[in-house]
């Protein structure tokens, strides 16, 4: 079940520490479970401007570079696409239109690489690369892990974002395998509270969540009964006195 | 309506919304609601299994039904989860006998007042993607018949959810998953934005985008998603009754 592998990842992460921005733990876990060899996690900021997050080793790192400069890659496309992105076979690759990546890429070691869109719902928060360095497509299994990697890198991210230590989240998923839907509901109603974005608004969820001990499904539920609501003027969380405890 | 003619009218409908360029999301709201009148059961819900294999709820005829469908997820117990695992259908299973083989969902159910449940997988090509759920606020059993004609809804509900099936390998398969579990995320911010911007309830909400996405030809997923990035005003969304019919 998807759930013990996702505390297998959390197991993994905690062993390596705590994640901070630019730590490779979660791009070494991601490569290590997938079975690959390497990863990268690329972000996008509000203005839709993608720039590497972390990378497991050298090559994953030359690799996010190239991308960031040529504007090319698994990353790029999974972002724009908001697909899955494979390419199993650098030197005679597809139809990608990779003309500066795919050679550069080849030359520094790599030889399949895929991409997967990081998302929640409509936000998009960037995206995990993969490479091998034999050509080769993502067998079944590996194509399962990538999906569930690639949930748990948008929640790292989500979590990064909201200044929550990363073994909050391993808890949260931990009892309870998806994120509430209220989480989701209550995002939209803050983003409009707020006057923010939907992802700005699942960011606040997150952090007031973590500052009050509560689990993030507990809190949307409360945003969603309106007991508690984001104050526009204050830029503050109130509570509106209308909770049944 | 007789029974038949019920069936009849509920397939035509889902082969009305299979054309072309329909909403997933939009399908499975459609069968859950239709599966109460043509099977004779009180609530419906659909679960569908994540490429990494876990169960997520998409779609259902109420939000009681959501409640027990996420505790059969966050309890990793229910005759869901088991049918999902086996891939074998679980029908007749009455719930006043089911407390020692799921001790936190019988309770729960009963609770909400279903006497009985029932489970058809949904499979394709010797894999479970997910499961169609039936409750019954009677204890009474499902006919032989009735188990086939919900057998064949939840092949229906496969078919929506994996589309293009010539072509089809694990990959795409677990893309066209994945696509559809995100959809359901995108309709459910779009709701919490409509509900906040317009002070309607949730449920209300949904029904509104799903006029919405009606009155204007387009799929509810991408109305929704217009509402979320802000392409589409929340307060400019139709009111949650069809101004007209198709």
């Amino acid at each position: 079940m998807a759930i013990e592998r996702l505390i297998d990842i959390y197991e993994e992460l905690a062993l390596r520490g705590h994640l901070g921005a630019g730590t490779p733990a979660l791009c070494v876990v991601a490569a290590e479970f997938i079975g690959v060899s390497g990863a990268g996690v690329a972000i996008l900021s509000a203005d839709g401007h993608m720039s590497g997050l972390c990378t497991s080793n050298d090559i994953a790192t030359t690799l996010m570079e190239l991308e960031e400069t040529v504007g090319e890659g698994p990353c790029t496309d999974a972002c724009t696409s908001d697909g899955v992105i494979a390419e199993p076979d650098l030197q005679s690759p597809r139809d990608h239109g990779w003309l500066t990546y795919a050679p550069l890429a080849v030359a520094s070691g790599a030889h399949a690489v895929f991409g997967m869109p990081v998302r929640i719902g409509a936000v998009r928060l960037g995206a995990l690369s993969l490479y091998g360095q034999r050509a080769g497509p993502l067998t079944d299994s590996q194509s399962g892990d990538a999906y569930l990697m690639a949930s748990v890198v948008g929640r790292t991210v989500l979590a990064l974002q909201a200044g929550a230590p990363v073994d909050s989240i391993g808890d949260e998923l931990v009892r309870q395998s998806t994120m509430d839907y209220s989480v989701h509901q209550a995002a939209g109603m803050v983003s409009v509270q707020g006057a923010m974005t939907v992802g700005e608004a699942l960011a606040r969820i997150r952090a007031h969540a973590f500052a009050t001990s509560a689990t993030a499904s507990t809190l949307g539920r409360r945003i969603v009964f309106r007991e508690v609501v984001f104050d526009a003027f204050s830029r503050e969380w109130r509570d509106t006195g209308s909770s049944t405890r | 309506m007789a029974r038949e003619s019920l069936l009849i009218s509920t397939l035509v409908e889902l082969a009305d919304n299979l054309v072309d360029n329909f909403d997933v999301i939009d399908v499975l709201t459609v069968l859950s609601d239709r599966c109460v009148d043509a099977i004779d059961v009180d609530a419906t819900g659909v679960l569908l299994a994540s490429p990494g294999g876990d169960l997520q709820f998409i779609a259902s005829s109420s939000e009681s039904i959501r409640t027990l469908e996420l505790l059969q997820i966050q309890s990793d117990e229910g005759p869901c989860v088991d049918c999902y695992r086996s891939g074998i259908a679980i029908v007749n299973h009455a719930l006043a006998d089911s407390v020692v083989l799921w001790p936190r969902f019988t309770p729960m159910a009963l609770a909400h007042g279903f006497r009985s449940v029932h489970c058809l997988p949904m499979r394709l090509r010797g894999r479970t993607i997910g499961t169609l759920n039936l409750f019954r606020t009677e204890q009474g059993q499902l006919s032989e018949d009735d188990v086939i004609v919900a057998q064949g809804l939840a092949d229906v509900a496969t078919i929506a959810i994996i589309q293009h099936q010539s072509a089809l390998d694990a990959r795409t398969i677990n893309d066209q998953l994945s696509n559809a579990l995100n959809s359901r995320v995108i309709i459910e911010q779009a709701k919490g934005k409509v509900s906040q911007a317009t002070g309607c309830g949730i449920d209300a909400a949904f029904d509104r985008l799903r006029t919405h996405a009606r009155n204007h030809r387009a799929r509810l997923t991408d109305v929704a998603e217009a509402v979320v990035t802000g392409a589409l005003d929340a307060t400019a969304i139709d009111p949650g009754v069809a101004s007209s019919l198709g």
